[in-house]
């Protein structure tokens, strides 16, 4: 039985759906059987960051209400065998999800995948509700910027009463990735540093992902950045992916700035 | 490095801090109202019920500068 993740951020345009792909593949390169699932239903996102766009014939809607199987929805990825993908539906109506057809859907993946990633839309209405309402764990993603920060705290709030694990009195786990982090600014006191969000928030911390211009090309080529081993964001969603398959990794320090390593440095021999 | 502009001046950073402290506080406050609000649901329910019957029990914590109230919605079962 596969663990089930909801991606979520509250603020839109955080970088929930590349962390989706990348997370998606960095697990799948690890040798475990993942699938990542669009939930934004109605902003079809994920396929192009996945560069498999082309290859949608059918949606996570149409496999819910039974109009086509879930062996024929899922989609191989064209870098690991072990990574699947499930699109959304591009209906412009959102009320096509309902908890049973959810819960249905999940428990089917469960069982065929060891983790199954599902991409949260925006904000706190019934779209995200219906992403964690089945889900053992979250990862919530935010920039080091106030209202990214704020509406991640709603989220949770929300997780942690509308959850159907902890209606069952249990606990859903609960990771943070603090995306876009410009170390210049860090150190120069003009972005908040991750010990303060870790102080607002109280949560676990499971990754730093530096601002990265490689995320962009990534996404223009269809190939997420985790394929690309210089790219700093690159390397720490291999590291968040190790975490989550259960490897201990340390936490790396993206909070300082290469000038800044080389005043530490030099001071080290002064 | 020590500016004398900046000398006295709180970094951005930190102003962000404490604000983001404050305004999250009292959304937790407003959304999350007290943690016995389930069970205050439940005897609200109980004790209507005893009257007429309930469809459900909405509690809401309203906080309008000084003064903060519970606005309680009882929805009535009209086939009881
Ligand atoms: N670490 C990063 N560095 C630079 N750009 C990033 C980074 N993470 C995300 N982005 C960019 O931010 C934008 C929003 O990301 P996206 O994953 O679509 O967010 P969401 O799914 O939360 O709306 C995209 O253009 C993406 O390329
Ligand atoms: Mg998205």
């Amino acid at each position: 039985m596969g663990i089930v993740i909801a991606v979520i951020s509250g603020k839109g345009g955080v970088g929930k759906t590349t962390a989706t792909a990348n997370l998606g593949l960095g697990i799948a390169l690890n040798g475990k059987k993942c699938v990542v699932v669009d939930f934004d239903i109605g902003q079809r996102n994920l396929d192009m960051i996945l560069g498999l766009e082309n290859r949608v014939v059918y949606d996570m809607v149409q496999v819910m209400d039974g109009d086509a199987n879930i062996k024929q929805a899922l989609i191989k990825s064209k870098v690991s065998p072990n990574l699947y993908f499930l699109a959304a539906s591009q209906t412009k109506d959102k009320s096509v999800l309902s908890s049973n057809k959810v819960e249905k859907l999940i428990t089917d993946l469960k069982e065929k995948f060891d983790f199954v990633i599902l991409d949260s839309p925006a904000g706190i209405e019934s779209g995200f509700e219906h992403t964690i309402e089945f889900a053992d764990a979250a990862i919530i993603v935010v920039n080091p910027e106030v209202s990214s920060i704020r509406d991640a705290d709603r989220a949770i709030g929300i997780l942690d009463s509308k959850s159907a694990k902890v209606k069952n009195g249990e606990e859903v786990l609960k990771w943070l990735i603090i995306n876009r982090i410009v170390a210049d600014m860090v150190e120069s006191g003009e972005m908040l540093k991750s010990e303060d969000i870790l102080d607002i928030l109280d949560i676990k911390l499971i990754g730093k992902i530096p601002e990265d211009k490689g995320v962009i090309d990534a996404s223009n080529q269809g190939k997420p950045v985790v394929l690309d081993k210089k790219s700093i964001a690159g390397q720490a969603y291999t590291r968040i992916s190790g975490r989550l398959c259960g490897q201990k990794i340390d936490m790396q320090n993206v909070e300082i700035s290469d000038s800044g390593l080389f005043k530490r440095i030099a001071g080290i021999f002064r | 490095m020590f500016s004398f502009f900046n000398f006295g001046k709180k970094k951005s950073a930190s102003v962000a801090k404490d604000r983001l402290t404050i305004a999250i506080m009292s959304d937790r406050d407003r959304t999350n109202g007290y943690p016995f609000m389930d069970e205050m649901k439940a005897e609200i329910m109980d004790v209507v019920q005893k009257y007429v019957g309930v469809r459900g029990v909405e509690i809401r914590k309203e906080i309008d500068g000084e003064i903060e109230a519970l606005a309680i919605d009882v929805e009535l079962d009209k086939n009881a």
